[in-house]
């Protein structure tokens, strides 16, 4: 058989990039002057050669079938001369040097249901993780909360509404965070609320203890012999539901209906401008799961976009419009209730109280 | 032909003006039975509000320690064809450039040997090739290489290290992301396949302070491009930005986090006092046409940053502040450093110890003794502000 | 006497045995780690554990297996696998 003769391969790498970019990114590569919106979704780059490259960035599920993306690649065919690009937000980019092609290439893509958008000041596609499609640790779905919101925000993604500035959103389905939501403009994070029911039966056959001990964070876990049989006991009052142990030890799941859910959280940010990157932060504890269409967690997200849409200056980001106003405001305007949760109690804590007296007095009345 | 299942809560999932991924899930179905059985247990999951997803076992083909992701089904009974449902990481080309061609020649390959599933792409870059039995991960992952495509990261190793679109088409971009990406790739080729660390390891690559890949949220090391003369002023294009209605004094000068800039309504001039500029982007970002990085261009190292397992999120801190990334010595040098830090970290690490946890566990100016770099005041936000100084103690009493 | 990486990876793969019947995993890192302190004076050092570790891997005698962390076991069906 000709597949035992062929060598095996090991190593080899990824692709060069080199081979895969259009003749004008070749041509101009490093020597690009500046970059305009042209339409939503649409931007032209510009080179010190005078070249243009015009980018088409469409919307993508990111959970993409074969035939879908062999439709990507006859479109690029068609318009492109076979070259395309993915974005780290998962949107997909038609690349052209006719402006001419660019329009088709919207129209078409927006036929094929792959809508352009997303440059600029605006909504663009949410980054996120596995959810109940394919991963053990899921405290909610991914692509379904994704889509639900997405649905919902179109408006802000097709340019149809402006916004004063970027607002990143990322979805990750536990804590385990693959999509690294803790640094995002809102944050949409599956969260556990019940301590993991151990099976003492198999704990000691598929798991080792000490390893088991050590994946808490919060030292909860302690080996301890049940019915004889060698296993591990959780302080359940020092338990914050990380599934970290479940990671590492299958026998003990966290998953339930009831308990598990969303939690979403504002103001982050990795970018330099302006300001320094920061963390988000806690806006709603707790949302329970309710698929297929997530309401109350489509409306909080929206809550959060439209106070701050119509209250941030240009260019503000969710978390510096946040710190210049004051977090009063921000639960005032949101309607969000203040609770217990929202006070860390974990290490540096201190560090998030108020030490000030600067304060808003809220409501104020002109 | 595939068992019909009903799918009434998904099927509301098909409808709105976004992409929908049931629909992708369905198109694979037509004809794939894995993907079939998926649309049923994902209808289940959306009645039951729970996953049904086991993890372990499988991580590699033969010699790999990462790329695959075990996955099984905790109702095999009744979900037959995707009792095993693995995912296969695939290292992406750097940027996520790709042609029709190679695109189809996945597609064709994934086709034969799976779901006909894909994510475009993982968070952390690969392509994700979702959902196929441990039978066709050796057939799968030789049909790639013979492509030219590799197995990508997982599990206690280099992760797929990933980039920014950088000087292939930004003009921000203050260094060759794609290129530094690429070899740093092909270096760690060995730490990327055969897991030896105590945890993951990821490098990612921006081309500016933006950081457009989340570098400094949750790469162990992000290098950031920056530059360290003059921001390129055209005066004209300043002028224009003016002219059609900008805002220069409330939108860029007030926004300047340095207060390094001053406008001039009258001469329609932009003064920036590029001493006290702290490259933050935002002058540049708002008047794209206007303004530029200057020409000593590089990067910034940070180190550290991670998601909150175990010990709590973190952001990375100031490694280098400046390195030259287009000069082949001070690239050497750095990766010596990184060799280095990877040595120690091997040497005193606990098991799933980010390298952030650690140097937060050891302490930073232990840490940068250890790996023989001196602590510079660009290090720190601001010296430490307690009295509990660990003094060292002259060893020499004899 | 010097030892080379054949016999080394032999030890290797003893000490991986040993730990699996007492239910215990190793990571590569603590195989190298035990490696180098027994057998340092006859010349084993983190270079030579890693190509032994390649060469067990290669052959299939040892695999790599996940959970939070990566380890090396010998090959085995495996908990959570439905076969």
């Amino acid at each position: 058989m000709a597949e035992a003769q062929r060598e095996r391969l090991t190593d080899i790498g990824p692709p060069h990039y080199e081979k895969y970019l259009p003749p004008v990114v070749k041509k101009n590569y490093g020597q690009w002057k500046y970059h305009e919106l042209v339409e939503p979704g649409v931007m032209v780059h510009v080179a010190e050669s005078g070249d243009e490259l015009y980018s088409v960035r469409c919307a993508s599920p990111r959970l993409l079938s074969i035939q879908t993306i062999r439709k990507f690649a006859d479109l690029a065919d068609k318009y492109c001369d076979g070259h395309l690009r993915f974005t780290s937000r998962h949107n997909v980019e038609f690349l052209t040097t006719k402006k001419e092609n660019a329009a088709k290439i919207k129209k078409e893509a927006g036929e094929m249901g792959f809508p352009a958008g997303g440059i600029g000041h605006g909504i663009t596609s949410i980054v996120h993780t596995q959810g109940w499609v394919h991963c053990h640790s899921a405290a909610t779905d991914a692509s379904g909360v994704v889509k639900a919101v997405m649905d919902d925000l179109f408006e802000y993604f097709n340019g149809e509404k402006q916004v004063p500035g970027k607002c990143r959103i990322a979805l990750a389905c536990c804590l385990n965070m693959c999509g690294a939501v803790h640094c995002s403009d809102i944050a949409i994070l599956g969260v556990h609320t019940k301590p993991p029911r151990i099976s003492h039966e198999n704990l000691n056959k598929m798991c080792e203890i000490p390893l088991v001990s050590a994946s808490c964070p919060t030292a909860a876990i302690r080996p301890a012999t049940v019915d004889g049989k060698a296993s591990v006991e959780v302080i359940e009052e020092q338990c914050m539901f990380c599934a970290n142990c479940f990671t590492v030890c299958p026998a003990m799941p966290l998953a339930d209906p009831d308990a598990d859910g969303i939690s979403i959280w504002v103001g982050g940010k990795v970018s330099d401008a302006r300001s320094k990157p920061m963390f988000s932060k806690l806006a709603v504890p707790f949302i329970p799961n309710n698929p297929p269409r997530w309401p109350e967690t489509i409306a909080a997200v929206r809550k959060i976009v439209e106070v701050w849409a119509d209250n941030a200056r240009p260019y503000e980001r969710v978390g510096e419009w946040i710190e210049r106003v004051g977090w009063p405001r921000f639960f005032r305007l949101t309607g969000f209730e203040f609770q217990k949760e929202h006070v860390d109690d974990f290490k540096y804590a201190g560090l998030s109280y108020n030490r000030s007296a600067q304060l808003t007095h809220e409501p104020w009345e002109e | 032909m595939p068992k019909e299942y009903k799918t009434p809560k998904l099927d509301d999932l098909e409808k709105g003006p976004w992409p929908s991924f049931v629909k992708e899930i369905k198109q694979a179905a037509k004809n794939n039975e894995m993907s079939n059985d998926l649309l049923a247990v994902l209808e289940r999951s959306y009645d039951e509000r729970i996953g049904h997803w086991k993890h372990g076992g499988i991580v590699g083909v033969m010699g790999y320690g990462g790329g695959v992701i075990g996955r099984y089904i905790d109702i095999p009974d009744e979900y037959p064809n995707i009792s095993h449902f693995h995912t296969m990481r695939i290292n992406q080309p750097a940027g996520w450039f790709y042609t029709s061609e190679a695109l189809r020649s996945i597609c064709d390959i994934w086709e034969k040997h799976g779901s006909g599933l894909t994510n475009m792409h993982g968070s952390t870059g690969d392509i994700v090739l979702l959902g196929t039995t441990t039978d066709e991960l050796e057939p799968t992952f030789q049909d790639l290489a013979h492509v030219g495509f590799d197995l990508g990261g997982s599990g206690s190793d280099v992760r797929t290290p990933s980039c920014c679109v950088g000087e292939a088409r930004c003009e921000w971009a203050c260094y060759d992301t794609m290129g530094v990406c690429y070899e740093t790739t092909m270096r760690y080729q060995d730490e990327l396949h055969r897991p030896a660390f105590p945890y993951k390891w990821k490098f990612k690559f921006a081309g500016c302070p933006n950081d457009c890949v989340a570098a400094k949220a949750r790469a162990d090391i992000s290098v950031v491009g920056t530059w360290r003369d003059a921001i390129k002023v055209d005066d004209a294009e300043v002028a224009t930005y003016y002219d059609n209605g900008m805002d220069i004094f409330n939108d860029v000068v007030l926004n300047c986090p340095a207060r390094c800039m001053k406008f001039d309504h009258e001469s329609k001039k932009l003064e920036i006092n590029n001493a006290d500029c702290r490259r933050c982007m935002h002058c540049i970002n708002a008047m794209p046409k206007a303004l530029r990085p200057g020409d000593d261009k590089g990067a910034t190292i940070l180190i550290g940053a991670k998601a909150p397992i175990i010990e709590g999120a973190l952001l990375s801190s100031v490694l280098i502040p400046f390195l030259k990334m287009e000069d082949e010595e001070e690239r050497e040098a750095w990766y010596d450093i990184m060799e280095e830090i990877q040595d120690i970290w091997c040497e005193e690490g606990k098991n799933r110890e980010r390298i952030g946890e650690f140097i937060q566990r050891v302490g930073m100016a232990n840490f940068l003794e250890a790996v023989g770099v001196e602590p510079i005041p660009e290090m720190v936000a601001y010296p430490r502000d307690n009295p509990y100084i660990f003094f060292e103690q002259d060893e020499e009493e004899e | 006497m010097a030892m080379t990486k054949d016999q080394i990876a032999e030890e290797m793969y003893k000490a991986v045995a040993e730990a699996q019947e007492v239910g215990k995993k190793l990571k590569p890192m603590d195989l190298t780690k035990q490696m180098v302190k027994a057998y340092e004076d006859e010349g084993v050092d983190k270079k030579m554990c890693k190509a032994a570790i390649k060469d067990l891997v290669d052959s299939g005698r040892l695999v790599y297996t996940y959970f939070g962390g990566s380890f090396l076991e010998l090959p085995h069906k495996e908990g959570a696998s439905n076969d």
